[in-house]
């Protein structure tokens, strides 16, 4: 028998697949490695990432689901909770206590209840409603905050770029 | 490419190294002199002997482990950059035996470290792939087998070296095998524990207690060898900077192996005294998903206070990290067990009874005087069938009760019947208890709601509070010295109750309770508490007993927390009865925020589709 961590993850990415909601693909990256996702997210309607296609990838502890996974952009991204490395930064993938911001309350931290699909769903949520007190890109949160213009037009060409589009100037 | 690149540009220099001695003493010995005496033929020779040993590596590689993984690979890189280091902080020390040979050596070590490393992060992902293959058993154990055979020939060596020249540059050898033997052994262990668990048919729950006790042993095997080396070092050399970092990391691994352990054992010990098991029936009203692994629940389950149901291995391994619900976060450790005396057999003794024992109990291994001797105890009533506390007015020595306990009231709060755990505290801050204090349990208050009692129960209750006040006002004449401390305690426990009241509501529970209490004797001079009372005693008792405080600093805050868990146990059930079971698709789970967010998904893609 596998391990409890492998099963379950073999579970989700059956339900995942069976199942898939929408705006949202995820699974290993190859069946022979469950704990190496990646997952596609398309930019949720009426915000600026609207239409977008974003890659990342989900890397998984040995212990999951008892310890959250790891999520990061695999293009460039421009977002107040995105490091600029691609890293996500949000309180569901924070176990209670780990607290980098400071600010997170724990009812919506990680416990085993959660899963890939939540997390993706949270981070759809988190593309469309950034929040800005986040520190995890400083700038991109001093610009949503103080000139949503150009962080409109900074997340469309980033859109464009996901796309294969080319860029809007200005 | 390149690495090709440049191992042909080596081997055609070496060749040409070679050829030109050749040429010029045309034998062989001189032409070997000759190489060793000219400064840039030897360069040319290491390169090419590092070369060599990089060829040697990947050969290994390819046989031993076919293709890295991007994470193995970091994972290399990352270590043998410390490793080197620590190698060159080594130079320092043994500068002086600075000979080809010995950077041979260390460079035989790094080599062989490495495939420590690989064969450790490979066995790891056994847990991570459905695809275990055949190639990869034989490959792993005849690594294992080779490396440790290397190990043990290496340690050998030193011990012959340093035993007949006396101590040497071989002792670092010796002790650095002698870490990487316990490295093999740890990997083989692991090795042999995860095979067992994939060839099993069912999941192996032990296997990470198994992994944990492991851990702990080549952890402490690991800490005695290079403290014994540090110790050695220091008095023939000096201080061994280059050992330092590795031995922090081995201590600081050593001590969370041992924090692990005994969170487990604590865990396990919660586990099983703590929360009952779920009944089939429980398991087959509720959804019966784990929520933690997703599988379903067939046996070995446990139920929280909260009501969630979980498997046992699983919340064991969860209760490891944190001591909350998964599901409602509702910190267990400050509330206590569901009573549910009424489906359990074994629960005939009433609360009252049990908890009067625990009073009895605690006075006994305090070693004073049993406050009940004050009283004459009043006689049985008729309805009473359960066992009661026998009269011990006569014994001058407090003894612990001898009444029959259900097994589910010898453990702390084990069973359903656990208001009160043994090593009980009164849970209003009377740390030393100045003088024997007879009001353990609250005065009695009217039952929360009559409307839900029989005619017959209520006569019963009728019949009970009369005796219930008679025994009082016997008592109260003797005690009349206590009364003063009676009235603070009545006061605060006041306070507790109607924070408790307000809080909580549960009517099934309450009627439980009451017709419980409708089959009591009015037991001795305690008066009988109310349902929501108890309760709150319980709560702050399982606080108390759950963080391990034994006497408590701020009891109000404690009441409030226990009351609001309660709150919560409320919620929670209520929530269990109108619905929202968390079903296996996890759709039903999603907060109404989520389901808007994707409907607003679905319109999204439908425009699209529509666009295109
Ligand atoms: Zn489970
Ligand atoms: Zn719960």
């Amino acid at each position: 028998m596998a391990g409890s961590a492998l099963r379950r993850l073999m579970a989700e990415y059956k339900q995942l697949t069976l199942n898939p909601p929408e705006g949202i693909i995820a699974g290993p990256k190859n069946e022979e490695n469950f704990f190496e996702w990646e997952a596609l997210i398309i930019g949720p309607e009426g915000t600026c990432f609207e239409g977008g296609v974003f890659p990342a990838k989900l890397t998984f502890p040995p212990d999951y689901p008892l310890s959250p996974p790891k999520m990061q952009f695999t293009c460039d991204m421009f977002h107040p909770n995105i490091y600029s490395d691609g890293r996500v930064c949000i309180s569901i993938l924070h176990a209670p206590g780990d607290d980098p911001m400071g600010y997170e309350s724990s009812a919506e931290r990680w416990s085993p209840v959660q899963s890939v699909e939540k997390i993706l769903l949270s981070v759809v949520s988190m593309l469309a409603e950034p929040n800005d007190e986040s520190g995890a890109n400083v700038d991109a949160a001093k610009m949503w905050r103080e000139n949503r213009e150009e962080f409109s037009r900074i997340a469309e060409n980033l859109v464009r770029k996901t796309l294969g589009i080319p860029q809007l100037l200005g | 490419m390149r690495f090709l690149g440049i191992s042909f540009v080596s081997f055609l220099l070496t060749a040409l190294v070679v050829a030109n001695a050749y040429y010029q003493k045309k034998q062989f010995y001189p032409s070997v002199v000759y190489i060793t005496k000219s400064n840039p033929s030897m360069a040319v020779i290491y390169i090419q002997a590092f070369i060599g040993v990089w060829i040697m590596g990947k050969l290994m590689r390819k046989i031993f482990f076919g293709q890295l993984r991007s994470t193995e690979f970091e994972h290399l890189m990352e270590r043998s950059w410390y490793a080197i280091t620590e190698t060159c902080l080594a130079f320092t020390v043994f500068r002086d035996d600075f000979t080809p040979k010995f950077v041979a050596l260390f460079t035989l070590l790094l080599f062989l470290k490495s495939f420590h490393w690989l064969a450790e992060d490979r066995v790891d992902y056994m847990e991570r792939s459905p695809v275990i293959s055949w190639l990869f058993h034989i490959r792993v154990l005849s690594l294992l087998l080779l490396l440790g055979a290397l190990d043990m020939h290496f340690i050998a060596h030193a011990y012959q070296s340093t035993v007949t020249k006396g101590a040497s540059v071989q002792l670092v050898f010796g002790f650095e095998y002698a870490v990487l033997i316990t490295v093999v052994i740890n990997i083989g262990i692991k090795y042999a524990l995860h095979s067992v668990d994939l060839n099993s048919e069912t999941p192996w729950d032990n296997k990470a207690v198994f992994l944990l006790y492991t851990e702990l042993v080549m952890g402490l095997i690991k800490v005695i060898l290079y403290v014994a080396f540090v110790a050695i070092m220091v008095r023939i050399y000096t201080l061994p900077l280059f050992a330092f970092r590795p031995m922090y990391y081995t201590i600081r691994n050593f001590k969370k192996a041992f924090s692990d352990v005994i969170l487990s054992r604590r865990a396990i010990h919660n586990m099983n005294t703590l929360y009952p098991d779920a009944t089939p029936e429980e398991l087959a009203a509720a959804d019966n998903v784990c929520i933690i692994c997703r599988e379903e629940m067939v046996t070995a389950s446990k139920k929280l206070p909260c009501n969630h149901i979980f498997h046992t291995s699983c919340l064991r391994s969860w209760f490891q990290r944190q001591q909350t619900c998964p599901t409602c976060r509702l910190n267990i450790l400050r509330t206590p067990a569901p009573p549910t005396n009424n489906n359990i057999p074994g629960a005939q003794v009433p609360p009252q009874n049990a908890a009067q024992n625990q009073f009895l109990n605690m006075f006994a291994a305090a070693g004073r005087p049993n406050p009940f001797h004050l009283f004459n105890q009043p006689p049985a009533a008729g309805v009473n069938a359960a066992p009661r506390q026998p009269p011990n007015a006569a014994g001058a020595q407090p003894q612990a009760p001898e009444q029959p306990q259900p097994a589910g009231t010898a453990q702390p709060g084990q069973g359903p019947n656990n208001h009160v755990p043994p090593n009980f505290m009164p849970p209003f801050g009377f740390p030393t208890f100045p003088f024997p204090m007879p009001f353990m349990a609250p005065p009695p208050m009217p039952p929360a709601n009559l409307t839900t009692l029989s005619e017959e129960e209520l006569r019963n209750l009728e019949g009970n509070e009369r005796q219930h006040i008679e025994a009082r006002i016997q008592c109260l004449r003797n005690i009349q010295t206590l009364l003063d401390a009676s009235v603070q305690m009545m006061q605060q426990y006041s306070v507790a109750a109607s924070i408790a009241t307000a809080s909580t509501n549960r009517p099934p529970q309450s009627e439980a309770n009451l017709a419980n209490n409708s089959t009591t004797s009015p037991n001795s001079a305690n008066p009988r508490p109310s349902t929501s009372a108890t309760e709150t005693t319980a709560n702050s008792q399982n606080d108390m007993n759950g963080a391990g405080v034994s006497n408590s600093e701020d009891e109000a805050a404690k009441v409030a927390t226990s009351s609001k868990s309660s709150l919560m146990v409320a919620e929670e059930r209520d929530s269990g009865e109108t619905g929202v079971p968390s079903t296996s698709n996890g759709n039903s789970t999603l907060s109404p925020e989520e389901v808007i967010r994707r409907r607003r998904l679905q319109r999204f893609l439908q425009q699209e589709q529509e666009q295109h």
